[in-house]
């Protein structure tokens, strides 16, 4: 009864605070009632430590951990900043030992520095930018048919950027108070198949609803019918997990059924091309799925998806488009590489060799300062607001 | 250096940075204003329960620690090399350089604000000046000069069809073609004085008012301009020049705002903020030039954004009294209090600037 209860609350104040409006707009559109909207503010991180804090009622309730007998301690692991409000979820059973005792050295702390400082870069530097590229895109009169194509690419480079950024930071912090907090990204873009890229994206929400619903549901251990089941209410979950719209549903949803596919035939059959169509096959998917997970509404989403192979009317490429595929290029060519295990397996490379590891050891502490001193700069610049009719 | 090295060095200066820029943010005194963006910067705001409760007290201190951060000009210039010099941008917050000039990109066209202008322009005529001969005009921005395969500029095709086909009752007086890019300041947005002898001469055959034209030109001073240093870019500074001749000399300016007579060029805003005030004393509401020594005793009102301020002093030779009113300061319905309306013509003259953003008219 405790554990229920306990899962009942938290969910239901995520669905209070979470989903109430949603519910109440489509009761209003079915029935054509007139319910007025609770319009309640989201309370910081609802979704992640919501999700905390189910993985450790229900971890200590399956006896795979101790319970907390320390509020604060409990506390401490509910609502430890780094990782609040954009992940990773990390598990109690996780960190448990570390919320008793820490161990603090200059290597953690600077490690820590060390990916808080990446994380930073890419949020402000990459991500950021390419959000101003999709903004561009949105706000524009002018669209063509590459611009679409450079929307839905900048977009899939900015959630990826902006979410796994906001993981290195929370990884990084973790580090520098003590904490090891689980990789939440691995570079999901070099994946070869949609399977694989739920391996590499998102790792904590994808092992937690594999934990916590897939398991519980009774896995693939079943027949057919309910295996597919199981598959597809995990994935409207996710889909749902990440707002509350019809779009996040129908997002969830798609990749269910992409997963669904490719467990029944599609993986064996991927599996004999060549590296670059498997690739190419998930970015497209993948770039598809998050231009449905950025549309207000499916309307939008399938029109931008059409506007893709050019069936709005607009033409193949205008000057519009040419000066931001122009302005936005380095920015752009940059953000493909850094989804790559490239420059990291190159620095790895490097660092093999002692007099090159002792050369990239001075250039650490410089590079950090620059990508702060820049990335402050670029959080200045944030607040220019000209006022031409100024009267000094 | 050793990997242990490394991490001591690493740890020493991020926690340095932090805790350095807090201090020198602490005691830094805030600035007053942006030059380079014309505005009041965030003053700390006040801590009351309300304001922490309802979160506008987070949002006013994040506002206040970005515009008053130790060294805001220069990390802004480190922003503006990164974007142009190594990530290549053609702009930097929408300035870029052409042909030397800087410019701020206008676009797109706000058809909803043209269509604004419009009908405050003929809302004015048809409320006051029904009997008045009255004309309008429009001075290009910097953006009209640039080549559309280059950089994205406004439809000013549009844009001038759309006031010709709106705006009724009132001759139109095409000033694009009197204009060049070299007619303007490179690091401002304002046309020179110096180089308005065309759009002189169109208009004053176009509202048939007579001036010779002949002027000597004083260089004042050197001017940087609204978006000098804004891009890093090396750009040869401005001059400040005026045109004078017996009729300006004599000319007296009355400021109703506060009950002042100047000369037309106010040398005391010399050691204003914007150099460009020279010219009329800067943005005000309502001004009267007088030209005592005129031989006709046509008056003339201008509706007028601040490039009629360089421009006006060139036409009092051909008027015995101009009234220059802005209603960007002043609201439009307040006229008649300040202004006996007789027979004067009326010249309504906006840049492009001003017309895609009229919300600003009041």
């Amino acid at each position: 009864m405790f554990l229920w209860s306990a899962i009942l609350i938290s969910l239901g104040l995520l669905v209070l605070f979470k989903y109430s409006d949603f519910m109440i707009a489509n009761v209003n559109n079915l029935f054509q009632t007139n319910i007025s909207l609770l319009n309640l503010a989201l309370p910081i991180g609802i979704s992640f430590y919501t999700f905390q804090i189910l993985s450790y009622v229900i971890d200590v309730y399956q006896g795979k951990v101790q319970a907390q007998k320390s509020f604060i301690k409990l506390t401490t692991y509910v609502s430890l900043f780094p990782q609040l409000i954009a992940g990773p979820i990390v598990r109690y059973i996780d960190i448990a030992k570390e919320l008793d005792s820490r161990e603090h050295t200059f290597e953690k702390f600077a490690l820590g520095i060390r990916r808080f400082c990446i994380g930073l870069a890419k949020k402000v530097l990459i991500a950021n930018q390419l959000g101003e590229l999709c903004q561009i895109f949105l706000q524009a009169d002018e669209k063509s048919v590459v611009f679409y194509w450079i929307y839905g690419i900048s977009f899939s480079l900015q959630i990826y950027f902006d979410f796994s950024a906001y993981s290195d930071m929370a990884i990084g912090l973790g580090k520098i108070f003590g904490f090891h907090f689980l990789e939440n990204f691995n570079y999901p873009y070099i994946s070869k198949s949609i399977t694989e890229f739920w391996r590499r994206w998102h790792i904590s929400l994808g092992t937690w609803f594999r934990d916590y619903v897939y398991i519980p549901l009774g896995g693939n251990r079943v027949g057919k019918l309910k295996l597919l089941r199981n598959i597809l209410v995990v994935w409207m979950l996710t889909g749902f997990w990440h707002g509350a719209n019809w779009t996040f549903i129908l997002w969830g949803l798609l990749f269910g059924t992409l997963l669904i596919i490719e467990k029944i035939f599609l993986l064996k059959k991927l599996e004999k091309l060549p590296k670059v169509l498997q690739c190419s096959y998930v970015l497209f998917i993948v770039m598809i799925s998050f231009i449905l997970f950025n549309a207000n509404d499916i309307g939008q989403a399938i029109y931008q998806i059409t506007g893709l192979f050019g069936a709005n009317g607009e033409g193949f490429i205008n000057n519009y488009t040419i000066y931001y595929l122009k302005s936005y290029f380095i920015i752009l060519l940059v953000a493909i590489i850094g989804a790559t295990p490239i420059v990291k397996n190159v620095v790895n490379k490097l660092k093999e060799k002692a007099t090159l590891k002792k050369v990239l050891n001075v250039l650490e502490p410089i590079t950090m300062i620059v990508i702060i001193v820049i990335v402050t700069a670029y959080l200045v610049d944030n607040s220019y607001n000209p006022f031409l009719y100024f009267r000094f | 250096m050793s990997d242990k090295t490394k991490n001591i060095v690493v740890v020493i200066i991020f926690v340095l940075f932090l805790v350095m820029m807090m201090l020198l943010n602490i005691i830094k005194t805030d600035t007053e204003i942006s030059l380079s963006e014309r505005r009041k910067l965030a003053k700390f705001p006040e801590i009351t329960v309300q304001k922490i409760l309802d979160g506008s007290f987070s949002k006013e201190f994040e506002k206040y620690a970005t515009d008053q951060i130790i060294k805001r000009e220069g990390f802004r210039k480190t922003k503006a090399n990164i974007e142009m010099k190594v990530l290549r941008k053609k702009d930097n917050n929408h300035i870029y350089q052409y042909k030397n000039s800087i410019i701020k990109m206008e676009y797109p066209l706000n058809e909803k604000s043209v269509q604004n202008a419009a009908s405050k322009i003929n809302q004015l005529q048809q409320e006051y000046f029904r009997q008045n001969k009255c004309y309008y005009t429009i001075v290009p921005d910097k953006n009209y000069f640039v080549s559309s395969n280059e950089y994205i500029r406004l439809d000013y095709e549009k844009l001038q069809e759309m006031m010709q086909k709106n705006i009724t009752n009132m001759e139109y007086i095409n000033l694009f073609e009197c204009l060049q890019l070299e007619d303007y300041y490179v690091t401002d947005i304002h046309w020179k004085q110096e180089n308005l002898s065309k759009v002189v001469e169109k208009l004053s055959k176009q509202m048939n008012f007579t001036v010779n034209n002949i002027y000597t030109k004083n260089e004042i001073i050197e001017f940087n301009g609204l978006y000098a240093g804004q891009l890093p870019v090396k750009t040869k500074q401005d001059k400040i020049c005026t045109l004078t001749n017996q009729t300006v000399e004599n000319a007296t300016v009355y400021h109703y705002e506060n009950g002042k007579q100047t000369k037309v060029y106010d040398e005391e805003k010399l050691n204003s903020n914007d150099k460009y005030d020279i010219y009329l004393s800067g943005p005000t509401p309502m001004i009267t030039i007088e030209n005592k020594e005129a031989k006709t005793n046509k008056e003339l009102i201008i509706f007028r954004d601040s490039f009629a301020s360089s421009l006006a002093p060139l036409l009092i030779e051909g008027y015995s009294k101009i009234t220059l009113i802005d209603i960007r300061y002043m609201r439009s319905k307040d006229i008649e209090k300040y202004v006996k309306i007789e027979n004067q013509e009326v010249l309504f003259l906006y840049s492009t600037l001003v017309l895609n953003n009229s919300s600003i008219l009041k």
